[in-house]
């Protein structure tokens, strides 16, 4: 039953949301609607965690052996309580801003949250498809009706973009539904399918390439720091915080189980694409002047890191990916918060026009150091966990033959990440105040309280990830050794 | 058949009441309630009512696939009829006769949705044809308007040459009319392959196939938009439907030989529909091509002709026609047919907008909307085949290609500003614009709801 | 109750398409032989005066586009129409007995059908020489 909830509550508030016209209530309920999300999540969590609880399935179309079967699994737990926990905090940080049509604004907002949800919960490839675009749509009006002023074309181009690469996916998913046993969409099929090593090849590029464009790996990311940039900066909190993931956990889902044998001859060269924009991206950060556009190109980085990790293919950076992906959605919504309000309240978001935040607002300046810390994995954090889990994971990698170089490679990142953030927060937060940043005010309640529990989390997850690892280590495992239990790639394995 | 001789005498009936009643209202509602009866009639015999007992010689069979073509066609032409009658009746002075030409056009898909004869099928298209020359050409004053249906005369009128001639080689090679007769060839000879070349030339003529479609651009755009909308739609899927009976029916056994050829005709249609549409300026040109656009990928249907073709090409219909229909309502109500014309809809009429929103995602084929299933089912039906996947990736980078355009017209009303000239809209009008999205999405949830009907 | 092509169609071997091939090739010989033969036997003297387009040997004069009443095609073409309807009776008088009552009612009814086309123009008053 909670998986259904998890959608459905979601999906009808944000039904009911374009009915209401006061802008104040609307604000409220959809606040109410995701803490009700994010109980049914916890409730998921703790209690009720049988699996009876945690599975459901429905007859849906019948003729194509397609069914709505939805389950909660560990790395479904993850990324939804992600889901869930980020849209409070987005609702809750952006209660100031002014959006005209607010209603039309957050039914978009939680009817993207219910496709998403449907997209982590999905165990059936056509019920997954479904979810995948359904997810696009609200964000897509979101971020053309209320953007900045190129936002028709960048949203267009992001589009575009994900359309074609679900298509594509869509494709890939009606051949491998053929060659399944049962000609069945059901994912336990689809694990099992029949299909040669020169058929898997090209399937793995047709879902790779739509995955990769949602992640995004370089080259297929450039529809993504013009969409952040454009984009009202609660959707670009949704998008960089929450839908990137489905990228990942598509590939974790979707791509290494079904297609082991393509997954695992094409990690390399996934790899070297995931490294590259990794270097690639973190260059261009270091000469950002615009907040926004800095931190979509670090968010490359993160991703492109997740990407390295799951094709080294190993137990331990499995369950890095899997925390990191929770990790990097709450540090990005903290670091989207600061510029929203930096935004709102100097109209400005160049580095280069800031200065000296630190003495005027102290309490904005302490928290989002924090949170630019724990972007970089400072240890004590909850990204030091992740990543120093997906370091390892590369470094012991036994599939690869370059993970020395891999790992020397994407340590690189983490130095030049550290070089951009920190020189961020010089610029912005310290030396001394500029004409425009003079009468700066310090950050309100609801803000405070946003930046706060973000910062628990931070300190919460850094420190006691237990938690986090018991839910993940079973599905991790099972990912890890749909490819490394196969006959005819373990004995080419590096012992 | 109760259908087909209900709509040849309803066509009589409006006929006269265009002579005997003179208020216009009333010759209207005589329409729609024929077009309900229509349905109704046809619904019965669905179910096992049949009214007639016509021995056809085995010219036509009713089956289940063509009854149920034929209800959605009668929904599509009820529904169209609800949207605009009204602007049928302002194209010019006899209104009644618009409406008898398009009982005689339905009476004409009845035919080629069941024939099992060439010479029905010949007839049929006849039927469907001629009517449409003269509604392509009903606003007289108009020179776009006849330049269109001369155009269409003309180049119709070669097809149909082309389609006779078709049959004539055929029935040389066969010495029969009859469909079964023709699939039964064991050894097709020349006469046999070139009349099969002929027909198929005439077939992706009428169904505005690359590279026959060059009528299609000019035709609908010079025709009075409330015919454009009938003509892009009910006759469009009618032709579909004939095509696919013709070749799976007549020309199954030779698939090996035509398959190749109907790839390649997919191909150029889905091709050329798709990046001249990208180009247009005119929202009805822009449909126009789209129409071809989404043609292509109901040839897909006739490519791979397995079961899940024909269950595709049901769905493709309803989807398609009701969305198309939708738009064409719309666009009806609007003083001007370009982009810039739809900016600021949103503002103004928001349920316009949303409705038309929704027939947009459909014909684009977003997940949740009947378009989508249906363009999942020709892409199903075409993979199922296990060859030629290279169309199926073209195909859907077309429909990705089609976004572009659909959602020139979403940007337009949403996110410009403007203030679009619309005619203002009677509740009626909006209540069946709401019914028809809802259908859309109800039937892109659980198309099962329409594929169940052809089971059972 | 609705006969049409009853008839017996014998599959037709090869044999049978020598004639229309005979035929095919006078058809497309002669025509060839006619353009060929009017091209080197006739004289060929092309003054001003024979290119101009005429008629009957009188020379033309004033414009081709005459109007005419638009009265006078209506009438022509439903003459046609409905002439060319009666052609139908002559199949139908040939085997009128064999048909017996089905047959004699089918053609009732086309000429019910065609009763109501006649009334409809009558109606519509197309028929009608002066407004």
């Amino acid at each position: 039953m909670i998986p259904v909830l998890l959608i459905l509550v979601p999906l009808l508030t944000g039904l009911t949301s374009f009915f209401l016209k006061n802008e104040r209530t609307v604000r409220s309920w959809a606040l109410f609607a995701s803490l009700v999300t994010l109980a049914v999540s916890l409730l998921g969590l703790t209690l009720l965690k049988d699996q009876q609880y945690l599975f459901f399935q429905a007859e849906w179309m019948a003729s194509l052996n397609s069914s709505f079967s939805v389950r909660l699994d560990g790395m479904g737990q993850i990324l939804c309580l992600l889901n869930a926990v980020a849209f409070p905090l987005i609702f809750i940080s952006t209660w100031r801003s002014n959006y005209p049509k607010a209603n039309n604004f957050f039914a978009l907002m939680l009817l993207a949250q219910a496709g998403m949800m449907g997209v982590f919960l999905a165990m059936d490839a056509l019920l997954f498809y479904f979810f995948w675009e359904l997810a696009l749509i609200p964000a897509y009006f979101l971020c053309s009706q209320w953007g900045g002023p190129k936002r028709i074309q960048v949203t267009f181009k992001f589009f575009i973009y994900t359309f074609v690469g679900s298509l594509l996916m869509l494709v890939g998913i009606l051949y491998i539904y053929f060659h399944t046993k049962d000609t069945s969409f059901d994912i336990a099929s689809f694990y099992k399918a029949s299909l040669t090593a020169k058929e898997q090849t090209w399937l793995f590029w047709l879902l790779f390439i739509a995955f990769a464009i949602k992640m995004p790996i370089f080259p297929f990311h450039t529809w993504q720091p013009d969409t952040y940039e454009q984009s009202p900066t609660a959707t670009t909190m949704v998008l960089s915080g929450v839908m990137v993931k489905m990228g990942v956990f598509g590939v974790l889902r979707w791509l290494l189980p079904v297609l082991p044998d393509a997954s695992w001859a094409w990690g390399d060269s996934v790899s070297t694409m995931a490294v590259a924009g990794m270097i690639y991206a973190s260059l261009i950060a270091i000469r950002q002047d615009d907040l926004k556009r800095l931190v979509a190109y670090s968010s490359i980085a993160h991703i492109g890191l997740m990407c390295l990790t799951i094709f080294s293919v190993n137990n331990i950076g499995m369950q890095g990916v899997m925390i990191q992906m929770f990790n990097h959605g709450i540090n990005i919504i903290g670091l989207w918060i600061v510029i929203e309000l930096i935004e709102r309240q100097f109209g400005t978001r160049k580095i280069s026009e800031l200065g000296g935040l630190a003495q005027k607002a102290p309490a904005m300046a302490i928290l989002f150091v924090v949170i630019a810390l724990a972007n970089i994995a400072l240890p004590l954090t909850n990204a030091f966990v992740g990543e120093f889990l997906m370091f390892t994971g590369i470094f012991t990698s036994t599939v690869t033959k370059y993970n020395i170089w891999f790992t020397v490679l994407a340590g690189l990142c983490i130095i030049l990440a550290a070089i951009y953030t920190l020189n961020l927060i010089r610029k912005v937060f310290y030396g001394n105040t500029v004409e425009l940043t003079v009468n700066t005010s310090d950050i309100k309640l609801n803000e405070k309280l946003a930046l706060g529990i973000i910062v628990v989390l931070i300190f919460w997850a850094g420190i006691y990830s237990q938690p986090f690892l018991d839910v993940t280590k079973n599905v991790s495992t099972d990912v890890t050794n749909s490819i490394l239990d196969k006959p005819e790639i373990n004995k080419y394995l590096r012992k | 058949m109760n259908a087909l001789i209900l709509s040849a005498v309803l066509g009589v009936i409006m006929m006269f009441s265009g002579v005997m009643l003179k208020q216009k209202s009333a010759v209207r509602n005589i329409a729609i309630t024929g077009l309900f009866l229509l349905l109704v009639v046809n619904i019965l015999e669905m179910s096992g009512m049949s009214f007639f007992r016509i021995n056809t010689a085995g010219m036509m069979h009713f089956d289940r696939f063509s009854l149920l073509f034929n209800c959605i066609v009668f929904f599509s032409t009820f529904v169209y009829l609800l949207l605009s009658a009204r602007d049928i009746e302002k194209t010019g002075n006899y209104y009644a006769e618009y409406f008898t030409l398009i009982f005689f056009i339905l009476c004409g898909v009845i035919l080629v949705s069941s024939f099992q004869s060439l010479l029905i099928l010949f007839l049929g298209i006849e039927i469907i044809s001629i009517p449409l020359y003269i509604l392509t050409g009903s606003d007289k004053k108009n020179l776009k308007s006849n330049e269109a249906s001369l155009k269409y005369f003309l180049l119709g009128a070669f097809s149909t040459g082309l389609m006779l001639m078709g049959i004539a080689l055929i029935y040389g090679s066969v010495g029969s009319f009859s469909t079964a007769q023709i699939n039964m060839t064991e050894k097709p000879g020349a006469l046999m392959i070139a009349g099969m070349i002929l027909l198929l030339f005439s077939m992706s003529f009428k169904v505005s196939a690359a590279p026959f479609h060059f009528w299609t651009p000019d035709v609908y755009d010079g025709a009075p938009t409330v015919f454009t909308s009938f003509m892009a739609t009910i006759v469009k899927v009618a032709a579909f439907i004939a095509f696919i009976r013709l070749f799976g029916e007549a020309f199954g056994n030779l698939q090996p030989q035509w398959q190749i050829w109907i790839a390649l005709i997919t191909a150029a249609t889905l091709f050329i529909g798709n990046i001249t549409a990208v180009f247009q300026q005119s929202v009805k040109r822009m449909l126009a091509y789209s129409s071809i656009a989404q043609a292509g990928f109901m040839l897909l249907s006739l490519y791979a002709m397995n079961a899940d073709a024909k269950e595709g090409l049901l769905l493709y219909s309803a989807a398609y026609s009701l969305a198309t229909i939708g738009i064409f309502a719309v666009l009806i109500k609007m003083n001007d047919y370009t982009f810039d014309g739809f900016n600021g809809l949103a503002k103004y009429q928001p349920l316009l907008a949303a409705t038309t929103t929704i027939f947009l995602l459909s014909l684009a084929g977003i997940p949740l909307t009947a378009g989508f299933i249906s363009k999942f089912y020709m892409l199903k039906a075409a993979v199922a085949t296990g060859r030629h996947l290279w169309l199926v990736i073209f195909a859907v980078l077309m429909a990705a290609v089609s976004v572009y355009y659909y959602f020139r017209v979403i940007q337009a009303m949403y996110f410009k500003e403007g203030q679009p000239g619309i005619i203002t809209t009677s509740p009626v009008f909006k209540y069946t614009l709401v019914v028809l999205a809802a259908l859309i999405i109800i039937l892109g949830i659980f198309p099962n709801l329409l594929l169940n009907w052809y089971y059972f | 109750m609705i006969y049409l092509l009853q008839g017996n169609l014998s599959v037709s071997d090869s044999g049978s398409y020598l004639p229309v091939a005979i035929q095919v090739l006078f058809v497309v010989g002669l025509i060839a032989l006619l353009i060929f033969l009017t091209h080197i036997l006739g004289p060929k003297r092309k003054t001003a005066d024979k290119l101009q387009s005429f008629a009957s040997g009188i020379e033309s004069h004033g414009d081709a586009r005459q109007p005419m009443a638009i009265k006078y095609f209506l009438t022509a073409i439903l003459f046609v129409l409905f002439d060319v309807e009666v052609i139908f009776f002559y199949p139908y008088a040939v085997i009128f007995k064999e048909l017996g009552w089905n047959g004699f009612l089918a053609v009732l009814m086309f000429v019910g059908f065609f009763l109501c086309g006649f009334i409809y123009i009558l109606k519509k008053g197309a028929l009608k020489w002066e407004d």
